[in-house]
């Protein structure tokens, strides 16, 4: 049994990485094409072994692209590859940027007959609590302006349950699983970090910060102080890659990124969706059971990219961008303020193909463009040096 | 479920702000049946392109043809609706959900519906006129101008219209209408809102062990209980109904649908749904 790793909050250095291997889905370029031409192909290289995007303890190094042959060859279908491997750190390496982000795909395996799933660069479960939770009365979802309005309340079946029916499923899977993980308080969060170390099929953990810290408490995200504990308090439970998942909610999100990177995380997802309201048709209640909802869909957009745009300068940790992408523009706006990878939700329940076809587009991007690596698209749209934050209010609206 | 990119093939107005479409779809309309719906995905202007489900009306194998009514109720997408011309295309998943069970030994239908709902149980009006039993169709609804046309029905139906302000037929809720139809029906459908579906869900379940096909020819209590969920359980049960809920993602992962089930836990309208034995929905205190 390896000792495990503790990490102080607000000495960063003090963090030695977590060494895994994980094999990128697609295949390096330097591979000649005449020896093996169709295994260059995203679909057939993630398809060809398994256990490929699992972390693999006890790995000699982290696995990095083999040298670009100076020659790019062409793929399968005789384009020029292009390099889509994002490493999230952590050990944790995508095959390409676009992940399904917490929610739209349930536990994945209700989507698995219908969508390519190895196709995609990873897939994020519906938030998962330590204990079963049985989630709001109905209704739980209203259509607003361009987004949905949802208070599911994170009906889920507890983790122990998840991982019983679900983890060896994901073990065989080509492409990585990170669970959503929920909890009223740090400890609750540790203990459900706890169970996942060491399970296998379980590449990584997202932290949802956006959760209530207690039952009359604010959510984690919301303060620097209550984010760094939660972070820690599953930094220490495990081992696995951790995301923090900011919520925009805070009034000052670059500290409370900042917090999570000093506490341990290895890379930020943002953001979560927003407290919302709306009202019945009769007019006497709000329209959902639970009351407030959670904005999500193109709403979300213009803070989301603002959200990105911030904490990328805050940090130098991996950023993922959520909130509101529908097509293949908003993919290449949230890159371009700074996201190296983005997480498509309430637009894959309309149209379950889309975060797949996305990763296909955006490869096609690339190439129109004439670029061999999909990090070229990343950050280019981010000042030389960091601009104040937005938390100054309404200035920017006169 | 199966994805088809179906054309339309006719829309027209059959009440005011309710259209009935007809789509082709040979894929969704083979293995259709009653009680099932559809996921379209539509577009409003400035919304989200969403599926909304809508329960297949009728459906003709020969044709390949489904048909769906568009308007109000839960589903919307009205803007959406009236903009389709005929050849305009749609992305169409289904046929979803589970189905009405009939009994073979059913020979009187009771038929429940309330405004929109009633799309839920025109095609099993079509399958039970096919089978030659017997059904009425008890339709309540606001006013005279919101009557389901008869012309849409099948000769055979017996067609009962109540009107909350008495425009036509009936004056008053549908739901005062059942005692007089409960002994002689052998299963009874419902869809319509949550009051109505609740009144006639107690109704039944004061009378369990009397009303039904379902009990003749067994002791009570005798043999073992069909598994909750089960095809077995719906045609056991007198009284079926459609629950109508948004659908968001008709997968069972996003669980907008979900309602109170009889034993506590929820149940997915877009899977375990939309039609249940009335027992196994928590229909609360009235």
């Amino acid at each position: 049994m390896k000792p495990k790793r503790r990490a102080v909050p607000g000495i960063a250095q003090r963090r030695s990485p977590t060494v895994r291997v994980v094999k990128p889905a697609i295949r390096p370029v330097a591979r000649p094409a005449s020896s093996s031409p169709a295994s260059s192909s995203p679909a057939s290289g993630a398809g060809s072994s398994s256990g490929l995007g699992r972390p693999q303890p006890g790995g000699a190094a982290r696995a990095r692209i083999e040298p670009v042959a100076s020659e790019p060859s062409l793929d399968a279908i005789g384009g020029r590859p292009v390099k889509l491997e994002v490493d999230l750190g952590g050990g944790l390496v995508l095959a390409n940027p676009v992940i399904v982000a917490a929610g739209p795909f349930g536990y994945g395996v209700e989507m698995a007959d219908l969508v390519d799933l190895e196709r995609l660069g990873a897939i994020v479960t519906r938030g998962t609590s330590l204990k079963a939770r049985g989630g709001h009365p109905a209704p739980r979802m209203a259509e607003v302006p361009a987004g949905l309005l949802l208070g599911v309340g994170l009906q889920n079946p507890g983790i122990d349950a998840v991982l019983d029916r679900y983890s060896t499923t994901w073990a065989r899977w080509p492409i990585p699983v990170i669970l959503n993980l929920c909890g009223e308080s740090t400890s609750e969060l540790a203990a459900g970090a706890r169970r996942l170390e060491g399970v296998p099929g379980i590449a990584g953990v997202e932290l949802n910060l956006s959760c209530a810290n207690g039952s009359r408490g604010n959510a984690f995200g919301l303060d620097p102080q209550t984010a760094s504990n939660a972070v820690t308090a599953v930094r220490r439970a495990c081992d696995l890659p951790l995301i923090a998942k900011l919520t925009a909610a805070a009034s000052d999100v670059r500290a409370v990124a900042r917090a999570c990177e000093d506490a341990g995380a290895d890379a930020i997802s943002a953001i979560n969706t927003l407290p919302g309201l709306a009202v019945a048709a009769d007019r006497r209640s709000p329209a959902l059971g639970s009351g407030y909802g959670g904005i999500c869909g193109p709403a979300l957009r213009p803070i989301a990219l603002r959200v990105v745009y911030e904490v990328a300068q805050a940090v130098t940790l991996p950023v993922i961008g959520i909130g509101g992408i529908a097509t293949l523009e908003d993919v290449l706006d949230m890159l371009a303020v700074g996201a190296v990878a983005v997480g498509v939700g309430v637009a894959a329940l309309a149209d379950p193909m889309l975060p797949v076809r996305l990763a296909d587009e955006l490869a096609d991007a690339c190439r129109a463009r004439g670029l061999a690596d999909v990090a070229a698209l990343t950050g280019t749209a981010l000042p030389s040096k960091p601009v104040p934050g937005s938390n100054r209010g309404a200035e920017y609206a006169r | 479920m199966r994805l088809a990119g179906a054309e339309l093939i006719e829309s027209r107005e059959i009440l005011p702000g309710t259209w009935l479409q007809s789509w082709h779809a040979p894929p969704i309309v083979s293995g259709a049946r009653a009680g099932q719906y559809v996921h379209v995905r539509t577009t409003e202007a400035g919304g989200l392109p969403l599926r909304r489900p809508y329960p297949i009306a009728t459906a003709d194998l020969a044709s390949g043809t489904l048909t769906i009514q568009v308007g109000s109720g839960v589903a919307g997408a009205v803007a959406w609706s009236r903009a389709l011309r005929p050849g305009d295309r749609a992305d169409i998943a289904g046929p979803l959900g589970r189905p009405f069970e009939m009994d073979s030994r059913s020979r009187h239908l009771l038929l429940v519906a309330e405004g929109p709902a009633i799309a839920s149980l025109r095609l099993l009006i079509d399958e039970a006129v096919r089978d030659v039993r017997s059904v009425v169709l008890l339709y309540g609804t606001s006013t005279a101008s919101q009557v389901y046309p008869s012309s849409l029905l099948p000769d055979e139906v017996e067609y009962v219209v109540a009107t909350a302000d008495g425009s036509l037929g009936h004056r008053g809720s549908i739901a005062g209408l059942i005692t007089g139809y409960e002994a002689w029906a052998d299963q009874a459908f419902a869809a319509g809102s949550p009051e109505l579906l609740g009144a006639v869900a107690r109704l039944a379940a004061g009378r369990r062990q009397r009303l039904g096909v379902a009990t003749l020819g067994r002791k009570r209590g005798g043999g073992r209980p069909p598994a909750a969920g089960s095809p077995e359980a719906r045609r056991k049960s007198f009284l079926q109904v459609a629950v109508e809920q948004t659908v968001a993602c008709a997968g069972g992962t996003c669980q907008a649908c979900a309602i109170r089930g009889a034993s506590g836990a929820t149940q997915r309208a877009c899977r375990e749904g939309p039609i249940f034995a009335a027992g196994e929905l928590d229909w609360g205190q009235e």
